[in-house]
C-alpha cells in the first residue's frame, strides 16, 4: 500500500532508500546531508530499513566500506555533498571503472572557500567527469522516486556504473512538500533481482584479482587499459537508453511520470527558452506561465540526468527554439561561465545554424533564484533575439 | 633384457651410498642394484664379530627389503656380474640375463689375495672376505684351539683378536718389521703389539713365510723364514686384497690393479662410474693413483660417484685417497689419519709425538708446515673426525698450532664450531 | 615435501661457559655429573673469549650412519633423530671418524661410543641454559603442518631477493587458507605483483588493491556483507608502514575502533621501499633513506618511529601482536591467534621486516637482521589479547645485545655516530620500560 507523507527532500530520499532495501548504508555527517544521514541510521534504528548500518569516521572510508561490501554482492547506499564528497574523491573517482552499482545522494552544496555550508551545485559540477551517473530532482517526490530508479539503472548490466541522485542543499534538503510512498511489493516487483558483482567480485567462491596493474610500455596493457576506458564509456552511452527505459517502466507501474533526460516544458511552439536543472525549475516553470500569460513565446528545458550527457534528448529540444538562456547553479572556473551552459553550447554545435545562448549564475551559497530572477532571465534571454547579447555570465544574487 | 636408469654394481658401502645419493636428487628415476650375495647388504667389517660371535648373523645387515622398497630400488640377490659391454650399456649376469643401463656404477669390492706362499696348495685355509668365509671359518673354529693368522692390515689384526675372543690359541705371521706398518709408527705399532701380546696373540714379526705344509689331524704348520714353526688348527689368510675386476675383461674399461677413475670416479668407459674397494683412485697427498680397501673411503667415494651420476649441483670432486681408521682392540682404542706414519721430521715437516708408556697413550701430530698432515693415536681423547676434517680442509693453524699442539680436543672442536659447524 | 625436524640451536653470543649444560646432559644419561658423560661439549676460546660447540647435529645425509658397519646408527624418520642401538654396534669407532662434529665421541668410562639423542624430545641441556644460548627449536613442526598445504602465492614473482614480504605471504597464506578475501594497497606486496599485471593475477584468493588510504574500510565493508549473508570469510590486509602508519592511518584507526573482523598485517620495513626508499613514520630515528638523506647537515631521520603496535593495542583491538620472521614459530602462534580474534574483532600483527634493497645489506642477512632486530630489543616481540587484557613478551627482552650488533649490519644506518648510538639504544630501552609496565600489570594482576 502507498502512503502520502509529508516530508522535507532529505526525508523524501531516505524513504527511497527504505523502499530500495539495501544490505549496507554508510553514513558520516555534513551540512545540509546531515538530517538524510540521521534519518537513515533511525530508519535502521527502527528496522524500516533492514541494513547494516556503517557509520564510519570519514566520507573517504564511507564510500570505501561500500566498495568492498559492494565487492562482495551487497546493494549499498550513502550521501554526501561540500567538502565530504571531496575527502571521498580518492574511493569516488576509482567507482565507476570498477562498475560498482552504488547508489549516492548528493545534497548539493557550494564549494569552500569562502567558508560555506549552504546550497549550490559547485561540488557535483566539480565531480562531473568522473564517470557516475548524475541526475537531478526537481521534487521531493522526483527525489524519492529516483532513489529507487537509481538502482535499477545503476545495476542494469549494460550500465553496471554508481549513482548520483541530486537535490539541492537546503533549498530541497529542509523544503517540505507532499510526497507518497510506493508500496513495498510494487518497489520490489519493479527492481527484481539484486546483483551487484556479477562481474567483479572478492568471494572465495570465484577468486580473482579485483584491479591488477594495467598499462606501462608492454603494448598489451596499455591496450587492455583502453579497453577497460572504452567499456565504462559505454556503459555511459548505454545509460542513456536504460534510464529512459526505467522511468518508463516506473510510470506505467507506479504510476508517476518523469522525462528521464530532458524535460520540455511547453516547447512546442516557443521562440526561445530557459535551461533549469535541479529544484531551481519549479521557479522557472512559474516564471515561464507567467510570460505565456503577458504573450512570451518562452519554453523551459529541465536538465533531469546530466551524465552521461543527453545528447541527442538536449539537441531536440534545443533545436525547437531560436535562443536559450541557460541558469548553472555553480561555475566552470576555466570558462567563466556555467557548466550546464557549456555542454548546451556543445549541443547547439550540432544544429546547421547558430542560435544565441547565455550563460546565467545564481543560487550559489544557498541564495535562492525567484521568479522574478527567472522574470528577468526571461527577458534577457529574449532580448539576444533582437540581438542584444550580453557579454560573459550574468550573476544573479549579486 | 630389462632397463634401468641407474645400475650399481655391488650392494655395500660404496653402493649404497651412491644409491642414497641418487635418490636425495632423483625420487623417480628406476635404481637397480645387483649383489652376487644371496642376503641383504652387510658389510665385510662386521665379519670379524660375527666371527667371534659378538654379533649374530640375522643382525649383521646393513639395510632391510622395507628400506629398498621405500625408496623404490630393485634389490637384485644371488645375481653375479660376469660381463659388461660399455658400447651396448649392459651388463651380462651368470643366470645369462643382461640388463640395459643409462649409468652403471661399479662397486663390486676387492677380495681377499692369496699369495703363492710354497705348499699353500696342500693345506686347507680360510680368508674372511663374505659371509660364508665367515659361516665356514666359525665352523672349522668350533673344533679348533689354534689358529694361524697371516697378515699384518687391520683385517688381519681384527681378525686375530676375535680369534682370540673366541678362545683360540693365536699366532701371527707378520713379514715386516712391524704390524700396521700402514697406519702406525713403529712405536705406535710396538704398542699395539704389545697390548695383543699381553693379551695372549703371539705375533712373529720381520720373518716372511717359507713354506707351509699339512700337519696331523687337519692341522698345518707354517715354516717362516728365520726358521721357527707355527702349528695350528685353523690356518687365516689376511694378507691383502684384489680388486674384483675378472669381469670385465673384454669390457674395454681400463684397469689396473682396480678400476682406474679420476676424480668424479668416472672410468675410461662412458656413462660407468666405480668406486670402493674396487677403484684406483687418485690420491690426496701424492700424484698417481691407488686402491684404498676401507670402509670410509668407500662411502666416500660412493658419494662423489652418486652425485656426479645424478648431477648434484652441490657435486664436488674427490679431494683424493688418503690413509684413514678406526682401530678398537682389546678395550683400547686407535686411530689414524692422514700421514700419520712419518717418524722423523723434514726440512717442512714436523712430527709432534706424545708417548706415555706407562699409560698405554700415544699421540703424534704431523704438520707440513702450518697444516696438519697426520694424526695417529691410541687411547688420546681426541675427535677423530674433527682430525679428518682439518687435514682434508688444509687449514691453515698458523697462529694457533702451539695451541692446538698442546690442546688438539678443545681447540680442534673449536677450529670445527668456528669453520665449519 | 621431506620432513622437517626439531633442532637445538646455539647462541654463541650469549653463552658464558657456565658448563651448565654439559652436567644436564651428562646427568641425564647416566645419572652422574662426570663430563666425560656429557654429548655435547662447549668449548672456549682462550683468545677472545668466545665458545664453541660438539654436539650432533642430527644430520640430514648423516655420514656417521653411512659408515656405520654394523647398521648401528640410523635416522628416525619421525624425530629425525640419529638413534644409536647399543646392541648393535660393535664398537669400530668408525662412526667417530665418520663424523666431523665430534657429534658421535668415544667415551673411556662406559669405552663405547655416546651420541645426543635430544632425550627423547624435551633436550635437558636446552632447558637447563637460562641465558638462552641453547635453545630447543621446534619450528619445524611448521613446515611439517603447512609445509604441504598449497602455496596460494604463485611462483616467479617479482619480488627483490631476499625479500622478506614475500616470505610473509607465503607463509600467511598457506596457514589462513582460500576462504580468505586479501587486500594489498599499493606499496611492495602490491609492487610484486601480488594482485597482479594486466589481467594476470599472482594470488589464488580473491585478492584487490584498496587504495593507499582505505584497506581496513574496503576489508571492513566486505566482511560486514558476509557476516550478514551468513559465511564466514577471512579478511586479511598486508600492508606497508606507510599504508597503515601514515595516509591509512585514519581508516584503519576507524577500522579498529568499530571492531571490524579481519587481520591487519603490517609489513613494516620502514619507508617507502616501492617508491624507492622514502621516509614514513615508522622510519627509526638516525635511518638513512632518499628523503632523510645523509649530508654534511643532515644525519638521516631525526624522528623516532610511530609505535603503531602499541597505538593499535590502545584501539583495544581484539589482537595486537609484534612479529619477526626470523621467530616463525611466534609468528605462527600468533596467526593462530590473530585468525580466532578476527572472528570478533580486528587482530593487528606488526611485522618487522627488514628490506635488503631498501636498508642497504645482503639479501643473505634477512633472517640475521630480523633476529639480531628482536635481540637488540629494536623490536620487541609481544602479544595482547584484548579478551582478557593480556600482554606479554613472547621473546625475553632481558639481557639484549647491544645495538650496535644490529645496526652495525645495516647499510642504511652506516653513517650513524655514538651519540645517535647512544639515542637509539636509550629508547629501545625506554620503550621496553614502557611495554614492561604492561606486561608488569598483567603479572601483578595474574598473582
Ligand atoms: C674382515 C674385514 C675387516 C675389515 N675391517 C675394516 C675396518 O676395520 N676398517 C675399514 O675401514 N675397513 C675394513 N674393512 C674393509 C671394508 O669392509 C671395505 O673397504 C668396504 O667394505 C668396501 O666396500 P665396497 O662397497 O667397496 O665393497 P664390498 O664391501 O667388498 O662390497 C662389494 C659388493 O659387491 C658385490 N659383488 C662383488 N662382485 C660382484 C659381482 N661380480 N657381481 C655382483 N655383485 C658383486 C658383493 O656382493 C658386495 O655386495 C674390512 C674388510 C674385511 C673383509
Ligand atoms: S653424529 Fe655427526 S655425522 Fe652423525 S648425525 Fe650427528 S653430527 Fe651428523
Ligand atoms: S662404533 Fe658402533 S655405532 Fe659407531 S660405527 Fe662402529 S658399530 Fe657403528
Amino acid at each position: 500500500m502507498s502512503k502520502t507523507i509529508v516530508c522535507d527532500g532529505n526525508e523524501a530520499a531516505a524513504w527511497g532508500v527504505v523502499k530500495a532495501r539495501p544490505d549496507m548504508v554508510a553514513v558520516y555527517p555534513i551540512t545540509p546531508q546531515s538530517s538524510l544521514a540521521e534519518y537513515i541510521s533511525q530508519f535502521v534504528a527502527d528496522g524500516l530499513i533492514e541494513a547494516d548500518l556503517m557509520d564510519v569516521e570519514g566520507e573517504h572510508s564511507v564510500l570505501s566500506v561500500l566498495q568492498g561490501a559492494c565487492l562482495a554482492g551487497a546493494r549499498t547506499f550513502t550521501a554526501t555533498c561540500g567538502q565530504g564528497l571531496a575527502f571521498m574523491f580518492e574511493p569516488y573517482f576509482r567507482t565507476p571503472p570498477l562498475r560498482l552499482p552504488i547508489v549516492m545522494s548528493l545534497v548539493t552544496r557550494d564549494g569552500i572557500s569562502p567558508q560555506c555550508v549552504w546550497g549550490g551545485q559547485q561540488d557535483a559540477m566539480t565531480v562531473r567527469e568522473v564517470g557516475w551517473i548524475q541526475m537531478y530532482c526537481e521534487t521531493n517526490q522526483e527525489i524519492l522516486d529516483t532513489i529507487i530508479m537509481a538502482y535499477k539503472i545503476a545495476e542494469h548490466r549494460d550500465v553496471m556504473l554508481p549513482t548520483n541522485v541530486c537535490h539541492d542543499g537546503n533549498y530541497q534538503s529542509y523544503g517540505v512538500e507532499q510526497v507518497e510512498i510506493p508500496d513495498q511489493g510494487d518497489v520490489d516487483a519493479f527492481l527484481g533481482e539484486k546483483n551487484t558483482n556479477w562481474h567483479v567480485a572478492l568471494d572465495p567462491d570465484r577468486p580473482m584479482g579485483v584491479d591488477p596493474l594495467t598499462g606501462g610500455a608492454a603494448a598489451s596493457g596499455a591496450s587492455l587499459f583502453v579497453r577497460y576506458r572504452k567499456g565504462t564509456c559505454k556503459g555511459m552511452q548505454n545509460a542513456l537508453r536504460v534510464i529512459a527505459e526505467v522511468h518508463e517502466e516506473w510510470g506505467r507501474k507506479i504510476g508517476r511520470h518523469y522525462s528521464p533526460l530532458v524535460e520540455e516544458y511547453r516547447l512546442d511552439d516557443a521562440d526561445y527558452a530557459i535551461v533549469t536543472i535541479g529544484g531551481m525549475t519549479g521557479a522557472g516553470k512559474d516564471a515561464v506561465d507567467m510570460a505565456r500569460e503577458a504573450g512570451e513565446k518562452v519554453g523551459l528545458i529541465k536538465v533531469k540526468t546530466f551524465r552521461p550527457y543527453p545528447l541527442q534528448a538536449m539537441l531536440q529540444a534545443v533545436s525547437k527554439v531560436k535562443a536559450v538562456g541557460i541558469v548553472d547553479r555553480s561555475v566552470s572556473f576555466g570558462w567563466n561561465a556555467g557548466p550546464v551552459y557549456q555542454e548546451v553550447l556543445s549541443t547547439l554545435y550540432h544544429r546547421k545554424e547558430r542560435i544565441p545562448a547565455v550563460s546565467f549564475i545564481g543560487g550559489l551559497a544557498g541564495a535562492d533564484i525567484t521568479e522574478d530572477h527567472f522574470s528577468q532571465i526571461i527577458e534577457t534571454t529574449a532580448r539576444t533575439l533582437r540581438d542584444e547579447i550580453p557579454e560573459g555570465p550574468i550573476w544573479i544574487n549579486e | 633384457m630389462s632397463h634401468t636408469k641407474y645400475l650399481i654394481v655391488g650392494c655395500s658401502h660404496a653402493g649404497l651410498t651412491a644409491m642414497e645419493t641418487i635418490r636425495l636428487q632423483d625420487s623417480e628415476g628406476a635404481i637397480t642394484m645387483v649383489t652376487r650375495e644371496e642376503t641383504l647388504p652387510y658389510s665385510p667389517t662386521i665379519l670379524p664379530y660375527f666371527i667371534a660371535g659378538q654379533v649374530p648373523q640375522e643382525q649383521i645387515f646393513l639395510r632391510d627389503q622395507a628400506y629398498f622398497d621405500k625408496l623404490n630400488v630393485t634389490l637384485l640377490k644371488g645375481a653375479a656380474v660376469v660381463g659388461a659391454d660399455s658400447a651396448a650399456k649392459t651388463i651380462r649376469l651368470a643366470s645369462g640375463d643382461e640388463i640395459h643401463y643409462e649409468k652403471l656404477l661399479l662397486a663390486t669390492g676387492a677380495g681377499a689375495t692369496v699369495p703363492p706362499f710354497p705348499g699353500i696348495e696342500n693345506v686347507r685355509y680360510q680368508v674372511v672376505r663374505d659371509l660364508n668365509d665367515a659361516l665356514k671359518l666359525r665352523e672349522t673354529m668350533n673344533q679348533a684351539k689354534s689358529a694361524i693368522v697371516i697378515g699384518a692390515g687391520l683385517i688381519a689384526m681384527h681378525s686375530a683378536e676375535n680369534l682370540a675372543h673366541a678362545g683360540l690359541k693365536v699366532s701371527m705371521v707378520v713379514r715386516r718389521k712391524v704390524s700396521l706398518f700402514a697406519y702406525f709408527d713403529v712405536a705406535a705399532a710396538g704398542l699395539i703389539e704389545k697390548i695383543f701380546e699381553d693379551n695372549g696373540v703371539h705375533i712373529a714379526t720381520g720373518s716372511g713365510v717359507a713354506k707351509i705344509s699339512p700337519s696331523d689331524g687337519g692341522r698345518c704348520v707354517v715354516t717362516l723364514e728365520s726358521g721357527e714353526d707355527l702349528t695350528g688348527d685353523v690356518l687365516l689368510l689376511a694378507a691383502g686384497v684384489r680388486p674384483r675386476i675378472e669381469y670385465l675383461e673384454g669390457s674395454g674399461i681400463e684397469t689396473d690393479a682396480g678400476i682406474l677413475v679420476d676424480n668424479s670416479m668416472r672410468t675410461s668407459a662412458a656413462d660407468i662410474w666405480a668406486a670402493g674397494d674396487v677403484a684406483q683412485a687418485p690420491q690426496f697427498f701424492e700424484p698417481g693413483k691407488t686402491v684404498n680397501a676401507t670402509l670410509p673411503n668407500a662411502v666416500t667415494q660412493g658419494r662423489v660417484a652418486g652425485m656426479d651420476m645424478v648431477s648434484d649441483p652441490a657435486f664436488k670432486p674427490y679431494s683424493g685417497s688418503s690413509g684413514l681408521n678406526t682401530f678398537n682392540f682389546f678395550g683400547h682404542h686407535a686411530f689414524s689419519v692422514g700421514l700419520a706414519t712419518i717418524a722423523e721430521p723434514t726440512e717442512d715437516i714436523e712430527v709432534n709425538t706424545t708417548l706415555l708408556p706407562s699409560g698405554l697413550r700415544y699421540q703424534k701430530l704431523v704438520f707440513q708446515k702450518d697444516r696438519l698432515v697426520g694424526v695417529s693415536a691410541i687411547n688420546a681423547a681426541l675427535d677423530p673426525g674433527i682430525m679428518r676434517e682439518l687435514i682434508r680442509r688444509q687449514t691453515d693453524l698458523g697462529a694457533i698450532k702451539e695451541k692446538f699442539v698442546s690442546a688438539p680436543l678443545e681447540t680442534g672442536r673449536l677450529l670445527m664450531s668456528k669453520l665449519w659447524r | 615435501m621431506d620432513k622437517s625436524y626439531h633442532t637445538i640451536a646455539f647462541y654463541p653470543q650469549k653463552c658464558n661457559g657456565c658448563n651448565d649444560c654439559i652436567e644436564a646432559c651428562a646427568r641425564i644419561n647416566t645419572g652422574e655429573v662426570s663430563p666425560a658423560h656429557s654429548r655435547i661439549a662447549i668449548v672456549k676460546d682462550s683468545e677472545d673469549g668466545s665458545f664453541g660447540l660438539a654436539l650432533c647435529r642430527q644430520c640430514g645425509e648423516p655420514r656417521c650412519v653411512m659408515d656405520c658397519p654394523a647398521g648401528a646408527l640410523s635416522k628416525n624418520e619421525d624425530t629425525g633423530v640419529i638413534q644409536w642401538e647399543e646392541t648393535k654396534c660393535v664398537n669400530c669407532q668408525l662412526c667417530t671418524l665418520a663424523c666431523s662434529y665430534a657429534g658421535i665421541t668415544y667415551n673411556p668410562v662406559t669405552r663405547k661410543v655416546m651420541k645426543c639423542d635430544m632425550c627423547g624430545g624435551d633436550p635437558a641441556c636446552a632447558k637447563v641454559c637460562g641465558r638462552g644460548a641453547l635453545e630447543y627449536l621446534t619450528s619445524s613442526d611448521l613446515y611439517d603442518k603447512w609445509g604441504d598445504m598449497e602455496d596460494l602465492f604463485v611462483p616467479g614473482i617479482s619480488a627483490c631477493l631476499g625479500c622478506n614480504s614475500e616470505l610473509l605471504i607465503r607463509h600467511t597464506l598457506r596457514r589462513i587458507g582460500p576462504e580468505t578475501v586479501v587486500a594489498t594497497p599499493p606499496g611492495c606486496v602490491a609492487g610484486v605483483g601480488s594482485v597482479g599485471v594486466n589481467g594476470f593475477t599472482a594470488t589464488k584468493t580473491p585478492v584487490f588493491h584498496p587504495l593507499l588510504t582505505n584497506t581496513a574500510s574496503m576489508l571492513a565493508g566486505a566482511r560486514r556483507y558476509y557476516n550478514r549473508i551468513g559465511r564466514d570469510i577471512t579478511m586479511l590486509a598486508f600492508g606497508g608502514d606507510g599504508g597503515t602508519a601514515d595516509v591509512g592511518f585514519q581508516s584503519l584507526s576507524g577500522a579498529a575502533e568499530r571492531g571490524e573482523q579481519m587481520i591487519y598485517i603490517c609489513i613494516d620495513n620502514e619507508g617507502y621501499m616501492n617508491t624507492g626508499v622514502q621516509r614514513s613514520s615508522t622510519t627509526p630515528y638516525g635511518a638513512w633513506t632518499s628523503t632523510t638523506p645523509v649530508g654534511s647537515v643532515l644525519r638521516g631521520k631525526t624522528q623516532d618511529a610511530k609505535p603503531m603496535p602499541v597505538l593499535m593495542m590502545m584501539h583495544n583491538c581484539a589482537y595486537v601482536a609484534t612479529a619477526s620472521t626470523a621467530f616463525m614459530e611466534d609468528y605462527y602462534a600468533k596467526l593462530d591467534k590473530a585468525v580466532a580474534a578476527a572472528k570478533h574483532g580486528m587482530a593487528y600483527i606488526h611485522v618487522f621486516s627488514p628490506c635488503p634493497t631498501g636498508w642497504r645489506f645482503p639479501p643473505a642477512m634477512l633472517i640475521e637482521i630480523a633476529r639480531k632486530g628482536v635481540e637488540t630489543n629494536t623490536v620487541p616481540l609481544w602479544e595482547y589479547i584484548n579478551d582478557g587484557n593480556e600482554f606479554h613478551f613472547t621473546h625475553s627482552v632481558d639481557n639484549p645485545l647491544p645495538v650496535q650488533e644490529f645496526l652495525s649490519l645495516i647499510g642504511k644506518y652506516r653513517h650513524l655516530d655514538a651519540d645517535q648510538i647512544d639515542h637509539i639504544q636509550k629508547m629501545n630501552k625506554r620503550r621496553i620500560e614502557m611495554l614492561k609496565m604492561f606486561s608488569e600489570q598483567e603479572e601483578r594482576r595474574a598473582s
